[in-house]
């Protein structure tokens, strides 16, 4: 055992650079892996300290009781009154209110309408910073009408200046406020981006249409306890409002952040797996090679007297003692990777806050069950390889692995592949409990499936080399690098497959990204061109609603047909919350041509009817006239009368009410997107002009026609596409680090091979070019097969996603293209090193055969 | 201006006189290393080889007849002195050019690991001229091939063939681009006897039938005895030669050197 151990050391001692190039593809998946933890760990205490400290003078909230989890208390502002009643109950020192808006909108010194990255634009009524967490920096806070103060970065980062006068956008449109003050919110103001607004409570009341309304209200005690605090405010006010303890707002707080933290972590969480999925076959890779060098020496020791389980256990060691310094190394990496996305954040305009470096336990077990793991897995095969080398290979030269394991192989990835379709085809069209479940089942059906073509392969990596190689042969300047190139690539099928795996792999999700993405946009074209009629679209970029005057001054304009106010909200249905519209039924068709299968809008344009569509119709067995129990958070149980039935459920969604059935059931009338027709024989230059008009009082909204709707909308699936494109091109970067280390051993191995052709008269540069054009047909190679999966599984998943979502497929065979030619050229350039230290070699050293 | 107008053309069988020095070395010197580590591989040497005769270079281990060799063939850099193949000064020429007068005005044989493995035994063959860019003479080839009895193992790879045979390649190789000079580093130091002596044949043939010059490093006398000169080292300095060698002189004279 001691000889064993001794050995394994020697090995990884004799060859550090083997080592090193071995433990950083290893390193760099447990980095992400590490760096996605500590993030997120750091993070969670950072905002529970902000939230526990911003939190540290309340000892109670009054605010609405609600019913709905999608409803939010925010969503039902309670009656300002309200603050005497918890004034005068016993035992209470301070009664602040609070309100609490999103739609105000700060113009800035040029006019336009501040936008974030998409981080909330939040005003609130000043109060007591002991309680509000939100403290002055600079200047005064907000003390009479039309003043306002704005947190320190935010008035930075648009060009805000105290003791300016800005517009500010209200409901009621743009009217001036002065900038009185700079705040910050906890020691670092770390807001993610968000913008902060201070006002007086009238002028936010007043901006926001909800006179005499407020949001909550924050209560601190005196000499009382919090419960007994709470059980008076209780008992004291009316029932349709609550009184919390502070310990459930900052529960609540911590709860909201960590949501969100939890799905940023998942998200990161992701994306270093498939990383580490694609380092695993490199690793794997790297140890084949590093074995097919050592068979001599394997030999050698076979002869002299080490069994087949030594030589196995040596490799084994091997792995191992290379995966737990990749470990080690990694929690490094990963703390710094940290860091740097951090630093990344904040360039693009997410204040993240500063963070303790916080290392649980938690996550050095990944670390180590990552590192450790990926590197046992990935030396399991060249561990069993390295003990198949008989004793007879050190006399006898030219010794090949067998490929007797060839019916063995395929007979197992045979099976893997069955079970990663089940796996997919479940987590695709399996009804699974949850999103957790669903994703694990998927998940790993899909590393079944890549783990099965990776070793299906070997089987067509040889010809499929060979083809692609061919027309290099017949460039006049590559002639003979060429056929050396595609000679090499096409010999060893094993390594070209193996190195291949790690490209394929990335741009298979890269090309069933862009499968789906291409499939979503073709889709929504296509609905939106079918569907809406509506020349003219109102909305609000983030999503948020406005005031309903909007469609009654559009409506006033003479230059304008039909218009339509489309809200959204929610309702429940036997215990299920869903989301409801509403819109103008008799005007509904000519603004959305929602196909009608049944009945008739026009005629249900009362408050008891509700329009359906018809997977709900099918779901529930009902017809236009049947009667529906439909839950509203302000009014309860409704019996509703189907009125039609529907096809297409583009922006009107499954469920839709009528103007008067909102009104009745619902305590807001400000809506999400107004949709109008211009009127006949009018031109679109007078009818644009006639808009403007408008326009002005709302700069917050964007005033789109149809056309440029639907532009910004792509536009948006666009940067989607090359967010998740931009993740998986670190996988990609692995994947090509893995080309160039492979080439690396692959020229250390092929050592004497070139020094001879150098010798009989191969110049440099005919060396890079021909490592290089091997590197370029490996990679081509991959990205093919990548391409190929991608699309296959594109193609599954708009099956599976939902037709009112995805309604076609459609497949960009150039951007595929291009991917693919990108990903040669990458291959090339990746394997730019190892062709240089290949050109470098000394002859003489190189074809010594002592 | 490139690089094959500067380089002499290659010689034909009609032009080169047999009087006329293929190559030659003037105060050659090889040290390698500095300080305590410090070593004179070859000390100052003077030598010529003659064009069209098979010259063998011996010595015991040490005496710097490989790096000899190496120097010669531009394989390796020299520490002082000129070196020449024909009439080009070798020693100042850049990486490129070497590599370039390698492929086109030399040969090479080597001990072991001679030809490229995921080649078949005719790519081999053809390889310098292809990485010339260029292709071979059919008729010449064919002679070639068929001298060296390799007619129905052109299709081969190495992996195929026995050790004479790969050796028999090489020779074909370094026969086919008509060089100037092929150098042979103990080219029968892995082969039986018998295969061997094929080879020694070939390249005694190839220096009698086809005036080539034939520069080969051995330790076997017997070898030895199939060159028209043998020329001995001895601590890096050229200590005695031997005309029209039989085996049993060679062995005698390097019985006296070794002591």
């Amino acid at each position: 055992m001691r000889e064993i151990l001794r050995l394994t050391f020697r090995n990884l001692a004799a060859s550090k650079l083997r080592f090193l190039l071995t433990s950083f593809a290893v390193l760099m998946g447990v980095s992400f892996v590490v760096s996605s933890f500590v993030l997120t760990d750091g993070l969670s205490k950072t905002f529970d300290a902000i939230v526990e400290d911003s939190n540290s003078g309340l000892d109670a909230q009054v605010r609405a009781d609600v019913e709905f989890e999608e409803v939010s208390f925010v969503d039902l502002p309670i009656d300002e009154e309200l603050v005497d009643a918890v004034a005068a109950v016993d035992g209470v020192d301070v009664a602040e209110p609070g309100f609490q808006s999103m739609k105000i909108i700060p113009l800035d010194a040029d006019g336009d309408p501040v936008k974030t990255a998409g981080s909330p634009i939040l005003s609130f009524n000043w109060s007591d910073p002991d309680i509000s967490g939100l403290v002055l920096v600079e200047g005064a806070p907000p003390r009479s009408a039309g003043q306002f103060a704005m947190d320190v970065d935010s008035a930075d980062r648009h060009g805000f200046v105290v003791g300016e006068t800005y517009d500010i956008v209200g409901n009621t449109g743009p009217q001036p406020f002065q900038m009185v003050g700079l705040t910050k919110f906890g020691e670092d103001n770390a807001v993610a981006g968000a913008v902060l607004m201070s006002f007086t409570l009238d002028d936010v009341q007043r901006l926001s249409g909800l006179d005499g309304k407020i949001h909550w209200i924050d209560v601190a005690g005196a000499d009382v306890d919090t419960e007994t605090l709470v059980s008076r405010l209780n008992s004291a006010l009316p029932a349709d409002v609550e009184t919390v303890s502070s310990d459930v707002v900052v529960a609540e707080e911590k709860d909201d952040f960590g949501g969100m933290l939890d799905i940023f972590g998942n998200i990161l969480l992701g994306f270093a797996l498939v990383a580490v999925f694609v380092s695993t076959f490199i690793i794997g890779n790297t140890f084949n090679i590093l074995t097919g060098q050592r068979v001599r020496q394997l030999a050698l020791i076979r002869a002299l007297g080490a069994s087949r389980g030594q030589v196995r256990l040596s490799s084994t060691l091997e792995a191992l003692i290379i995966g737990v310094v990749a470990s080690i190394l990694g929690l490094i990496g990963g703390v710094l990777l940290a860091l740097g996305l951090r630093s990344l954040m904040n360039a693009m305009g997410f204040g993240l806050p500063a963070f303790d470096i916080v290392i649980t336990a938690r996550t050095v077990v990944a670390a180590l069950v990552v590192g450790i793991g990926v590197t046992l897995v990935a030396s399991i095969t060249p561990a069993r390889r390295a003990a198949t080398v008989p004793p007879v290979a050190a006399m006898r030269p030219g010794f090949r692995f067998g490929s007797g394991e060839g019916t063995r192989r395929t007979i197992i990835a045979s099976v893997l592949a069955v079970f990663g379709v089940i796996g997919v085809a479940l987590g695709l069209f399996g009804d699974l409990d949850g999103t957790p479940l669903t994703l694990l089942t998927l998940g790993g059906g899909a590393v079944l499936v890549f783990v099965s073509v990776a070793m299906f392969a070997p089987l067509f990596s040889s010809p499929s080399a060979s083809l692609l190689g061919l027309p290099l042969e017949h460039l006049p300047w590559s002639r003979t690098t060429g056929h050396m190139a595609r000679e090499n690539a096409a010999s060893n099928n094993k390594r070209t497959a193996s190195t291949a795996a790690g490209l394929m792999i990335g741009l298979a999700l890269i090309g069933m990204a862009t499968v789906v993405a291409s499939s979503l946009k073709s889709s929504f074209r296509d609905q939106m061109g079918s569907t809406l009629t509506a020349e003219y679209l109102v909305n609000h970029p983030n999503d948020e609603n406005f005031s309903e005057e909007l469609v009654a001054n559009v409506a006033g304009l003479p230059e304008f047909g039909e218009v339509s106010g489309v809200r959204f909200g929610s309702i429940r249905i036997g215990g299920d919350t869903k989301e409801v519209t509403s819109t103008n039924f008799t005007e509904l068709l000519d603004l959305l041509d929602v196909g009608v299968i049944a009945g008739d809008p026009a005629s249900a344009a009362d408050p008891t009817s509700i329009l359906i569509h018809e997977d709900v119709a099918n779901d529930r067995s009902l017809e236009v006239g049947d009667e529906l129990t439909v839950e509203f958070a302000a009014t309860g149980d409704q019996t509703l009368t189907v009125g039609a039935i529907y096809e297409n459920a583009f922006i009107i969604g499954n469920y839709a009410l009528d103007d008067s059935g909102w009104e009745a059931n619902f305590d807001t009338t400000d809506i999400n997107v107004v949709a109008a027709n211009v009127a006949p024989d009018i031109d679109p230059e007078t009818a644009a002009a006639a808009l403007s008009t408008i326009e002005a009082s709302y700069p917050q909204l964007e005033f789109e026609t149809n056309d440029e709707f639907r532009k910004r909308m792509e536009g948006q699936l666009d940067s989607l596409l090359v967010i998740i494109n931009v993740f998986l091109a670190l996988a990609i970067i692995i994947a090509l680090l893995g080309i160039a280390n492979t080439m690396a051993l692959s020229v250390l191995e092929r050592t004497q091979e070139i020094g001879l052709m150098r010798a009989i008269g191969m110049t440099r540069r005919q060396t890079r070019s021909m490592i290089r054009l091997e590197a370029a047909i490996v990679a081509l190679f991959g990205a093919l097969l990548g391409l190929l999966v991608g699309l296959i599984f594109g193609w599954v998943a708009t099956t599976a996603i939902p037709s009112s979502i995805i309604s076609t497929v459609d497949i960009p065979w150039v951007t595929l293209g291009i991917y693919a030619v990108v990903a040669t050229i990458a291959g090339l350039l990746a394997a730019s090193l190892p062709a240089r230290r290949a050109a470098r070699l000394n002859v003489l050293d190189a074809i010594a055969t002592t | 201006m490139t690089p094959t107008t500067r380089l002499a053309a290659s010689p034909t069988e009609a032009t080169v006189g047999a009087d006329l020095m293929a190559a030659t070395a003037v105060g050659l010197t090889k040290i390698y290393g500095s300080g305590a580590t410090r070593v004179v591989a070859l000390d100052h040497v003077d030598v010529g080889f003659h064009a069209q005769r098979l010259t063998a270079i011996m010595g015991p281990s040490g005496s710097g007849k490989s790096t000899l060799l190496h120097c010669m063939a531009g394989l390796d850099t020299v520490t002082e002195g000129d070196v020449r193949i024909g009439e080009t000064q070798i020693s100042q020429l850049s990486d490129k050019e070497l590599t370039l007068l390698r492929r086109q005005r030399l040969g090479f044989i080597f001990q072991a690991f001679n030809l490229v493995p995921t080649l078949t035994a005719e790519e081999n063959i053809l390889l310098p001229l292809r990485l010339g860019g260029r292709e071979p003479d059919q008729d010449w080839e064919r002679r070639v091939v068929g001298s060296l009895e390799l007619d129905d193992r052109l299709r081969h790879r190495p992996s195929e063939l026995s050790g004479g045979q790969q050796q028999r390649v090489a020779v074909a190789r370094a026969l086919v681009t008509r060089p100037d000079i092929i150098f042979a580093d103990e080219p029968t130091g892995n082969l039986d006897s018998k295969a061997g002596n094929e080879v020694l044949g070939f390249l005694r043939r190839a220096v009698d039938d086809w005036n080539q010059t034939v520069v080969m490093v051995t330790h076997d006398p017997g070898a030895a005895s199939y060159a028209d000169v043998v020329i001995f080292l001895r601590d890096g300095q050229l200590v005695g030669h031997l005309d029209d060698p039989t085996a049993s002189d060679v062995y005698g004279r390097i019985r006296d050197l070794e002591e």
